[in-house]
């Protein structure tokens, strides 16, 4: 026996069956198409964060950027490129940058270029690019930095691979007037994306999503290594972190309990959001913890504009549906029927097969059972042979008659479908008539 | 994969009605484990790093992917306020005005910088330059006991030294180039219990301390203060001074 074909459970499936289940696991949780509705909404909410962080450095760039700053321009190259030991890959060019005007004149075209992300102007060029100038920063700003930094850059990173612009955009807007060339090029089409489903937006959201699990299972475990997230007092030691509050919380002291409870569940949230964001079941109330952690932390502790950025990366986990209008809801349960009944039409004729597999059986069993040679037992066995492919037939003709059932249903939603496609078309022609007829009139006054 | 559903309640299209080439999908799985690696290991580097360096087994692991995390700004830990929420480092700078005397201001301050992620960014610039807080040294024992280590700590040491001298210039700067000197300041916090026994403003004075930099020696009771710790006591606010216990 090979060891392929070795049962690797009690439930006798195979280590190759095994493994190839995994490999379609694998193959449906990365590259099932995704339409890109979240993402084109948390491509707004990053790029509008983005923006801030840039403006807000832009009110005292250059105590931060340039020779002259907290950590100048060798103190910030030398961090990075091994004087002190280290040698590492975080390299910008922004460490060469001297003169206040250039570097004004850079921060000018961050913010511009910040700013088409978030309007979704040129998305597949722009995001990109916000997101190269915003890693160039961030390896000129060490020591400035913090968790909001790590998330806008991640969720900028992820966006930069989809088609976020496609929908809630200027892009969105431009493309249907340049159809003819989305139709025609690839590089329009690549430029000016659709909202079809994607294989790239599964991509980035899955990405996203993954790196939010590390992120919180490893803040969850750094916290398991301390005491206070286990005795129940780190919350009172960050509400009463005075350079952290922008609301005095002390009020909390007087109850104790709550305090702790907050830390447990806090503690226990973050090691177990990996594991229980993914049922359906439990990630409205994970997302719903995630959305009170962070609001408190933008309320209470002073970051804002983190607690708000964690918030958006969580959006990640809604789904695409709840952006999309209802019109295009309605012709995706459409599309999705549509692909079900071509699926029925494969199972109506497997079961079609197996009857036919199984009269054919009980035939060949029928001329055997005439056989007078035959014993008594032997007779007896092929009789329950027999009765047993009978009971099978039967189960196949009734599973025929439901499948059969379920085809002419669907039948006539296609024939209902067909019927609006040709509507629709009918009314878009007459539409395309009427503005051709505008046209030639506009062009002979 | 652990998602119960597959896909995004029901936002994706069935995966009958697009297949990309099996070629591609193993490429892009390639670089999707790839990645998924650069993301997943610099934490548990960060986690399994102990004072006798990283985990030889993660320390291993994560070469081919360090350079990539480095530059996506993915080498991080994620503690955040862990193990342990603790104190905040302040810097407290004094600098010599154009009549000789002299001011003191403590960064962050959220009257001076505003909004408040200006603030925080001067935050986690005093926090910095606390954690790359190194003592004076090595002993000069060291040399001949342990050479790697004591290099080690002289690295370290100069290298919290050009940093808090970057930041010394700054200000010199800002200061038209009069001089001014920096300390490191924790701000502690009041326990729950004392807390509730005899409650505290959170700026009261007797919660900062003054970090001074000064050798770890073990036989030495009173090391001599470097010239940068030489500034008054920090100034506290009148709030905080008026501040009756339990306000």
């Amino acid at each position: 026996m090979s060891g392929a074909s070795t049962p690797a459970s009690s439930s006798g499936e195979s280590f190759s069956e095994a493994l190839s289940r995994w490999a379609e696991a694998w193959d449906r949780f990365w590259f099932t198409p995704t339409r890109p509705h979240t993402l084109c909404v948390i491509r707004i909410l990053t790029g509008a964060m983005l923006l801030y962080c840039h403006l807000v450095l832009a009110s005292d760039l250059l105590a931060f950027v340039g020779p002259d700053a907290w950590m100048s321009n060798d103190m910030a190259r030398q961090l990075h490129d091994g004087a002190f030991g280290v040698s590492d890959w975080a390299r910008s060019y922004l460490w060469y940058l001297e003169s206040p005007t250039a570097i004004w004149l850079h921060h000018g075209f961050t913010i511009a270029v910040t700013a088409m992300y978030m309007i979704g102007l040129g998305t597949r060029v722009t995001i990109p690019l916000a997101l190269f100038l915003q890693l160039m920063y961030l390896h000129r700003l060490t020591g400035a930095l913090f968790g909001l930094d790590q998330i806008v850059t991640y969720t900028t990173l992820y966006l930069a691979l989809t088609p976020c612009g496609s929908r809630f955009s200027i892009d969105a807007w431009i493309r249907p007037r340049l159809i003819e060339k989305c139709e025609t090029s690839a590089f329009w089409r690549f430029m000016l994306p659709d909202d079809s489903p994607s294989v790239a937006a599964n991509v980035g959201t899955r990405l996203l999503q993954l790196h939010l699990c590390v992120i919180y299972l490893f803040g969850g475990l750094s916290k398991a290594r301390g005491e206070t997230w286990w005795n129940g007092t780190a919350v009172w030691y960050a509400v009463s972190n005075y350079e952290y509050q922008s609301l005095d919380m002390t009020w909390m002291a007087r109850y104790p309990a709550i305090i702790s409870a907050l830390s447990n569940a806090t503690l226990f949230w973050e090691v177990f959001y990996c594991a229980l964001i993914w049922p359906r079941v439990t990630r409205p109330f994970v997302l719903a913890v995630a959305f009170g952690v962070h609001a408190s932390i933008a309320a209470f502790l002073g970051m804002i504009t983190f607690g708000t950025m964690m918030i958006i990366a969580n959006g990640i986990f809604l789904s695409p549906r709840l952006f999309q209008s209802k019109e295009q809801r309605q012709l995706d349960d459409e599309a999705a029927a549509l692909i079900e009944h071509d699926d029925a039409d494969v199972d109506v004729d497997a079961a079609e097969a197996e009857a036919a597999e199984q009269e054919q059986a009980e035939r060949e069993l029928n001329e055997q059972l005439q056989n007078p040679d035959l014993s008594a037992s032997e007779r007896a066995r092929l009789r329950e042979k027999r009765d047993k492919i009978r009971a099978a037939a039967a189960r196949v003709k009734r599973r025929y008659r439901a499948l059969k059932k379920r085809e002419e249903k669907y039948e006539a939603r296609v024939k209902k479908l067909r019927e609006r496609e040709a509507k629709i078309k009918t009314i878009v022609q007459k539409r395309r008539d009427r503005k051709n007829k505008g046209d030639g009139d506009s062009t002979i006054e | 994969m652990p998602d119960d559903d597959g896909d995004l309640d029901g936002s994706t299209e069935p995966s009958s009605i697009q297949r990309s080439p099996r070629r591609w999908k193993l490429i892009a799985s390639a670089l999707l484990l790839f990645h998924l690696s650069a993301v997943a290991l610099p934490p548990l580097a960060f986690q399994t790093f102990s004072l006798d360096g990283p985990s030889p087994l993660v320390g291993t692991l994560i070469r081919p992917f360090a350079g990539y995390g480095q530059f996506f700004h993915m080498d991080r830990g994620y503690a955040f306020f862990a193990p342990d929420p603790g104190p905040s480092h302040l810097i407290q700078a004094a600098s010599t005005n154009a009549d000789g005397t002299l001011s003191e201001r403590m960064y962050p301050d959220r009257n001076d910088q505003w909004p408040r992620l200006l603030y925080h960014r001067h935050f986690m610039l005093a926090e910095f330059l606390n954690d790359s807080y190194w003592p004076p040294g090595p002993p000069d024992e060291m040399f001949q006991s342990d050479r790697p280590a004591a290099e080690l700590w002289q690295q370290r040491r100069g290298r919290y030294e050009y940093i808090r001298q970057s930041m010394v210039d700054h200000l010199k700067h800002v200061n038209e180039h009069r001089e001014v000197a920096i300390r490191r300041i924790e701000h502690g916090l009041p326990g729950l219990q004392e807390f509730t026994e005899e409650p505290i403003a959170l700026d009261d004075p007797r919660l900062y301390n003054v970090l001074l930099d000064q050798p770890i020696f073990s036989d030495e009771i009173a090391p001599a203060p470097v010239e940068t710790e030489v500034i008054p006591a920090p100034e506290v606010s009148d709030e905080a001074d008026n501040a009756e216990p339990g306000s």
